[in-house]
């Protein structure tokens, strides 16, 4: 080894003694565009540099030396340097054949030209400069087919569909069965290849049936020592959708309002927000304005009775008194380094997240080496380790309830609470015992919970891969690979005493989570290539891969506590402690290997197969098979096209994939077993599931199959890729529901069939290319549907009413009866309740969309991107409390007044039943009708009528239209030129301007889409802030 | 090379480290396959005896609710459901599990669960499967529908060899959080229970395959070899307990404490009569607290059928009185009652009455009275046994046994009141109010769970067309009631 190393540096000292010149240039395309990006590299040496902006670039290089450009998509130019000094060239574009290379399964990198499946590739850079707190926010609207339903919540995982199913999350080639977003950050990516379809990533086996997401990370290059520092700074300044309550009406019921004690009841009206009106004159008051006894009244020492307050609106702002402005800000340093025997790359990254709720932030560090060595020409090795912690005191907790702070904030609390007054929030003299708010029963003081009901996350994760290839011939080589992930979670929950969750004011509560988490992929193999004649070659690798988890979990609990503020098991005031404790393992073996075969370099076949043996599963039945095949035909090799298309292919798979486990947070599911019971005064119980288990389970398979054809038109101009596939899963892990008189709800077993099926459309075009301007758009459109092909047991339907052929994701709701006309039946002035669910439409959306523009002139580079979701239905929470509760803006009107003065106007719109019944048979059909109706003209109170029914008739349930168009991002960037750069220390220099989640439009009121779901989500922020990129 | 070679076997090592057999990961260590059956009762104890209801406090008339149009209260409720079922499996298991330790005593306690279990879902549907329940672990994923009628003749006959084969039994019984393996107040539990059934079918006295006369008979008048509640501490209870999960059921309950509010017509009966439970089943009205606790007029209640705005506009006014705040702050509060002692002396005052047995029926009333006061801790008890406005006299003594029985169920015995009344008519429960749905009606059933018509349509629908002429209703009549 030492040797090597001298002769490296005689090497080194030699080439030094040459005379070496200053060589420079400009690159430019055919129609004249600089070509920024290119590779400049001396031919058989590892000194290169790439072309900046303009497409200018400077090498250092010998007369004899050789100069080579190459750029991904043109033909590389091999040019002698000899006595020049400045060579320019102009590229040409290799139209013949696409080169581009994609990341596929097992991180084997493959010619796109040559795939039989859909991927779609993000570049890391696009994920630079627009932060997000983790990566896959990021990829919203930048793949067909990929779904990202963003949460507004801080340190909430968005939900991530990809052809309507979840992704496998693939780092380095290793699986994430963790599927942790947070712990990749988005500085180390190089690069994110999304497989779709299950043919893509079957060498994963069964975790890779729904497709991947596959991240690269940023390795060390070869070429010259480069520091990179990374900052992005993002504020939430303000709300994009926020609810909107109405502020004309206070606390209370029926109209009227005083406070007592906190309790809710009486003449406090149980917590509802259907109060007096607000800011209402009254000349007999010393205030001028309606008075009443509220929660900070002063108490009048001679009567020891509260002073009344004036009842005025003075809570109008709370929302923006309450929130903060919220940060989110990136750092990175990372350097990095290579040579043809070593590269080398260390980063270093922070991302803090300071929540709009105060006292709540998230903490994300991550440090990453990776390297790699070639000791010699037969051996490589590759390996990357990395350590992220992930931390918080304290973080919000999500969902409807008194726990959610909008809930506490705006949804039941009128506007005669201002929030700035509850910032004292201990009742004076009961201070870590009783919190001080105007509801004591049902609500807490916002700021009581930020700053005393504490979630704290710490965790620990360390992640690397490391892999080495060795050539025992020229055609065949050795090759291993191993992976781990592993993690420490530590969680805490502090629950002050009075702190109030659904029904329950606590005893003040501390307890604990510990979770360790280790798994271990292994894969060892054969790599065979060959080509066998010049038109002829053969791809193909045979292996043997491993994976081990092993989870543990353990909880501990008190049962009140004895002394407020003191969160230690130590302070448990119950007579024992809550425990629990969890450990998982699990393994799985297999055998996998794939053949690709390419002919006359226009003909691409690939096979693959893998035979996975499961720990999951019983014995008998848990080894299982699994191949597929793909291919592509490029058409422009083959034929003579018209010269304005530059390339053009046709791609085709089928791949069976089976499924070995049958819950994913549970490898014991197929164990049929008892389970612990509540023990009752300490005696203790335990039941035995709802569910039986089938003796005889096996894999649940998809067989899916997918056509496709890449396009591109006018020199590349114009490119067009679409997609089309299908997918049969049958003997599907299911819990078939079966008559609970026998005992169980549901038999586990392998039954039903699902056709899913969908197309994905992406199409990219360059609409204007010259010198100083240059403009490039893609518009990603993807559609997906699920049918109920089969039911087990040959029912009709399913308990979802879902009949066979059915859409999986009709919606069948539980409405009010109405007549043939559609109209709503009323009893007494109320609507009367259907028994039987009726549907009223689908779940998923029509379309899926994404709009991205890239804008180029001179050192600006503008970049836009629009999003949305056309169709489909999404229950909204949130808009249901508000009708319910009084705090919607529709409920201030004379039916409220009238209703305020003890007054029934309301009339709902419908019919009341005159005569005659109707009978149903089981499934809620008419047999028999013969009922006759008149207008319903029965008044009732407005406010009992919302109470009841929450105004459901008239909003569609509250399922609301999902539709909706978002300018997700905006990024302007000014890259510095050389002449500035020159007199710098740095070698690239970028700032720009960043907004992510800026604008919306959609139907639903009161919340955004977004995210798919809402159950009171938190409100959707706009971020802006700024990027510094900088190289050394 | 030699590096290269040693780095090759550190990487193969590494791998056959981590390789774990998948036969020896097919044990869950976190469940137990097998367990004792103790186990298993302990669980089914608490399912049984735990059954405060809210929703029955508003159908039998006990409360009302302000938080708009309850379906109990103004009588429009459509289904029920069919989880009871899983307690008939929990005790299935049970059984399994005392066969495979060889203990019987599991197996005698389960037929009563299993009775009791059954009987409450036949009171809630009418017909519903029983001898084919229960065994998918068979096969059967479609049971059959068995009448009322059959459902009741094998629960009397399980009851009472029950009943028998503990007197000779000498296992002991681990796990009873109910009687902590007293198998004679098991017995008297037993047999106690058996009178309530047989009072549950009083309409059917003459039908003879039921034979209820001579069943009553038979352990009315065998005390030592058919005991049954003799005193309040033989009550079939659950005690609760300041620990978490093991509290009383509607502590901390909000809307209990700002929506529930007692129901006129009862607060003026007990007014009527004088009655101290008024002062623990209830809190005063605001308009009555300055009042003296023991003011009857301190209290006032909403009138269950009324218009929802007249009763939400009493209750704001402070007309109303709330439960009394012990339910909603004292985490054990009162035991839930199966069946208790004070119910068993009114079901032997009635059967009296009905000339099933022969005894003395004012004295059987007043111990079933003298009961519940105690089991409320009141302890002047005279003065209200006394008052003639509760005197069991000739005419009324139906009425009145039942109106002191559903006094004696405030906010227990889950919803054993609203099927008596249910059975006889009393006490009256208000329905002329103008809030009143379901046409005026009270329901006498529920609809069968939704589910049902998809997994087991063809059973469901029979069982259906031989009870109910006008399909699945809450109206419709089940045999029990005819």
């Amino acid at each position: 080894m030492k040797k090597t190393i001298t002769l490296l540096i005689f090497g080194l000292l030699t080439t030094l003694g040459f005379s070496q010149e200053i060589i420079s240039g400009t690159i430019t395309d055919t129609n004249n565009v600089p070509l920024g990006g290119v590779s400049v590299s001396i031919l058989d040496t590892p000194k290169g540099t790439v072309t900046d902006f303009d497409g200018n670039y400077e090498i250092e290089a010998n007369s004899t030396d050789i100069l080579v450009f190459s750029y991904i998509g043109f033909i590389v130019q091999n040019v002698p340097v000899e006595n020049q000094t400045t060579i320019n060239i102009v590229l040409q574009e290799n139209t013949e054949q696409l080169s581009e290379v994609v990341v596929t399964a097992l991180g084997i990198k493959k010619e796109k030209k040559a795939l039989g499946y859909a991927v779609q590739e993000v570049d890391g850079e696009s994920l630079e400069k627009a932060k997000e707190p983790n990566f896959v926010n990021s990829l919203s609207g930048k793949v067909a087919g990929l779904t990202v339903k963003n949460s507004t919540d801080l340190f909430q995982n968005p939900e991530i569909n990809l052809r309507g199913a979840s992704p496998l999350l693939v780092i380095d080639g290793i699986p994430d069965r963790t599927t942790d977003i947070w712990k990749v950050n988005a500085d180390d990516i190089e690069n994110i290849s999304v497989l779709k379809g299950a043919t893509a990533s079957a060498l994963y086996g069964s975790v890779g049936r729904n497709g991947a997401i596959m991240i690269t990370t940023k390795k060390g290059k070869k070429g010259r020592f480069t520091v990179t520092a990374n900052n992005s700074t993002m504020f939430q300044p303000s709300f994009i959708k926020v609810p909107e309550v109405q502020t004309t009406y206070g606390n209370g019921n029926q109209g009227s309002y005083a406070y007592v004690n906190g309790s809710g009841s009486g003449t406090e009206g149980g917590g509802w927000i259907w109060g007096p009106k607000l800011d209402q004159l009254d000349p007999t008051t010393p205030s001028g304005y309606f008075e009443t006894p509220q929660y900070n009244s002063p108490v009048n020492p001679e009567t020891g009775e509260l002073v009344p307050l004036p009842f005025i609106s003075r809570g109008k702002d709370n929302i923006e008194n309450f929130f903060r402005t919220g940060l989110i800000q990136s750092n990175n340093i990372s350097v990095d380094w290579g040579s043809d025997k070593a590269s080398y790359r260390m980063s270093i990254a922070n991302v803090y997240q300071k929540g709009i709720v105060p006292n709540t932030d998230l903490k994300n560090t991550s440090f990453t080496v990776g390297g790699s060595l070639n000791p010699s020409e037969k051996f490589s090795i590759n390996s990357s380790l990395t350590y992220n912690k992930q931390y918080t005191n304290n973080f919000p907790e999500v969902g409807y309830g008194p726990t959610n702070y909008l809930y506490n904030l705006i949804l039941w609390t009128g506007t005669d609470v201002d929030v700035n007054n509850l910032r004292n929030y201990w009742r004076e003299g009961e201070e870590g015992y009783q919190q001080r708010h105007f509801n004591v029963s049902y609500y807490n003081n916002p700021y009581f919970q930020a700053y005393e009901y504490l979630r704290g996350y710490n965790k620990d994760n360390i992640f690397g891969n490391a892999n080495f290839e060795y050539k025992i011939t020229s055609n065949l080589s050795f090759k291993g690979r191993s992976g781990v992930n592993v993690y420490s979670l530590y969680r805490t929950y502090k629950e002050p005493k009075s702190y109030i969750g659904y029904g329950d004011k606590s005893r003040g509560n501390f307890s604990l989570q510990d979770t360790n988490y280790f798994d271990i992929t292994s894969d060892l193999g054969f790599k065979y290539t060959n080509d066998l004649t010049e038109d002829i070659s053969i791809n193909a690798e045979v292996a043997y891969s491993n994976y081990y988890r092993n989870y543990s979990f353990h909880q501990s609990a008190t049962d009140g506590l004895n002394f407020p503020g003191f969160y230690n098991l130590d302070n448990n005031s119950g007579s024992t402690l809550f425990g629990e404790n969890i450990v998982e393992k699990e393994t799985i073996h297999s055998f996998y290997g794939f053949v690709d075969v390419e002919f006359y370099n226009a003909f691409y076949l690939t096979f693959t197969g893998r035979n996975d043996k499961v720990s999951t599963l019983p014995e008998n039945n848990n080894s299982f098979f699994y191949p597929s095949i793909s291919g592509s035909v490029v058409l422009s090799s083959l034929f003579d096209l018209p010269t304005w298309t530059s390339f053009a292919k046709l791609r085709g798979s089928w791949s069976r994939v089976s499924e070995g486990k049958i819950d994913e947070n549970n490898p014991y599911s197929h164990i049929q077993a008892y389970e612990k019971g509540t023990s009752w005064n300490g005696t203790p119980s335990t039941y035995f599931g709802s569910s039986l288990l089938d003796q005889n389970l096996k894999p649940e398979t998809s067989d899916a199959w997918e056509i496709g054809t890449y396009l591109r038109f006018f020199n590349n101009r114009i490119g067009f890729d679409f997609a089309y596939y299908q997918s049969r899963d049958y003997n599907n892990l299911i819990y078939s529901p079966i008559s609970e008189t026998s005992g169980y709800n549901s038999l586990l077993l392998n039954g039903d069939v699902y056709k899913r099926k969908g197309v994905e459309f992406t199409l990219d075009f360059a609409p204007v290319r010259n010198d100083n301007f240059k403009w490039d758009t893609q518009i990603n459109l993807s559609q997906y549907r699920r049918y109920q092909e089969e039911i087990y047991g040959g029912k009709e339907q399913t308990e979802n009413f879902i009949n066979v052929g059915d859409r999986t994701d009709e919606i069948y709701a539980s409405v009010y009866q109405t007549n043939e006309n559609g109209e709503v039946i009323f009893e007494n002035g109320y609507p009367v309740a259907d028994p039987y669910n009726r549907y009223i439409g689908y779940d998923e959306p029509d379309w899926t969309y994404g709009i991205s523009n890239n804008l180029r002139y001179k050192n600006f580079n503008l970049s836009f991107l629009f999003d949305g979701r056309i169709g489909g239905l999404m229950y909204s929470t949130t808009n249901q409390k508000m009708w319910w509760g009084g705090t919607s803006p529709g409920t201030v009107n004379q039916f409220r007044d009238a209703a305020n003065n003890g007054e029934s106007t309301y009339i709902g719109t419908g019919v009341k039943v005159v005569s005659g019944e109707a009978t149903y048979d089981v499934n809620g059909n008419i047999i028999n009708d013969t009922r006759t109706y008149a207008p319903n003209d029965v008044p009732v109170n407005y406010i009992n009528f919302m109470q009841t029914t929450s105004n459901g008739q008239n909003k569609n349930y509250h399922y609301y239209k999902e539709t909706f168009i978002k300018l997700r991002e905006v990024t302007l960037t000014y890259n510095f030129g050389k002449t500035i750069l020159d007199k710098s220390p740095f070698t690239d220099l970028s700032l720009s301007l960043v907004g992510r989640n800026l604008w919306l439009s959609s139907d639903i009121p009161n919340v955004d889409p977004d995210s798919g779901t809402d159950n009171l989500q938190a409100p959707s922020t706009r971020n802006i802030g700024f990027n510094i990129n900088a190289k050394f | 090379m030699k590096n290269i070679k040693h780095s090759l076997y550190i990487l193969l090592a590494f791998l056959v480290l981590s390789c774990s057999k998948t036969e020896d990961l097919q044990d869950d260590e976190n469940r137990a396959t097998a367990v004792s059956p103790e186990l298993i009762l302990t669980n089914v104890e608490v399912s049984a005896f735990n059954n405060i209801s809210l929703s029955a406090g508003l159908a039998s008339r006990y409360l009302t609710n302000t938080n708009g149009v309850n379906s109990n209260q103004y009588y429009n409720w459509q289904r029920s459901d069919y989880s009871t079922y899983d307690d008939l499996k929990q005790v299935s298991k049970m059984i399994e599990e005392a066969k495979r330790t060889e203990i019987e005593v599991y197996q005698i306690l389960a037929k009563f669960f299993n009775s009791y279990f059954i009987v409450s879902l036949t009171e809630t549907f009418g017909d519903i499967p029983y001898l084919e329940a229960i065994n998918a672990s068979e096969g059967n994923y479609t049971p059959a529908y068995d009448t009322q009628k059959s459902i009741y003749i094998k629960v009397l006959n399980d009851l009472k060899s029950a009943s028998d084969q503990l007197i000779a039994n000498d296992e002991t019984i681990l796990g009873d959080v109910i009687y902590d393996g007293d198998k004679l107040k098991w017995r008297k539990l037993i047999n106690s229970y058996y009178l309530r059934i047989l009072m549950n079918l009083s309409k059917k006295e003459n039908v003879a395959e039921l034979n209820i006369k001579n069943r009553f008979n038979e352990v009315f008048t065998n005390p030592s070899k058919y005991p049954i509640f003799e005193s309040n501490d033989d009550n079939g209870a659950l005690h609760f307990y300041n620990i978490q999960d093991n509290r009383y059921p509607l502590q901390n309950n909000n809307d209990l404490q700002t929506a529930y509010y007692l129901e006129e017509s009862f607060v003026e009966r007990l007014q009527d009569f004088q009655d101290p439970r008024l002062f623990t089943f209830a809190e005063k009205k605001p308009n009555g607290n300055n009042l003296p606790d023991d003011d009857f007029n301190a209290y006032g209640g909403l009138y269950g059928s009324g218009d929802l705005n007249t009763n939400v506009s009493k209750a704001v006014n402070g007309e109303a009185s709330r439960v009394h705040p012990r339910y909603f702050n004292d985490p054990e509060n009162e035991p839930s009652l199966l069946i208790s002692y004070a119910e068993v002396e009114f079901i032997l005052a009635e059967a009296t009455v009905r000339n099933w047995i022969n005894s003395n029926a004012v004295t059987h009333y007043k111990n079933g009275i003298q009961a519940s006061l105690n089991f409320y801790n009141i302890s002047e008890t005279d003065a209200y046994l006394n008052n003639p406005k509760i005197e069991l006299s000739t005419g009324n003594e139906i009425e009145a046994i039942l109106t002191q029985k559903h006094i004696a169920m405030y906010l227990n015995t889950g919803w054993q009141s609203f099927f008596e009344q249910r059975r006889t008519g009393f006490p009256e429960f208000n329905t002329d109010g103008t809030g009143i749905l379901n046409s005026g009606n009270i329901p006498k059933r529920w609809m069968y769970p939704a589910n049902e018509a998809t997994n087991n349509g063809e059973n469901l629908n029979s069982a259906i067309n031989k009870q109910f002429p006008n399909g699945d209703t809450i109206n419709g009549e089940m045999w029990i009631l005819k």
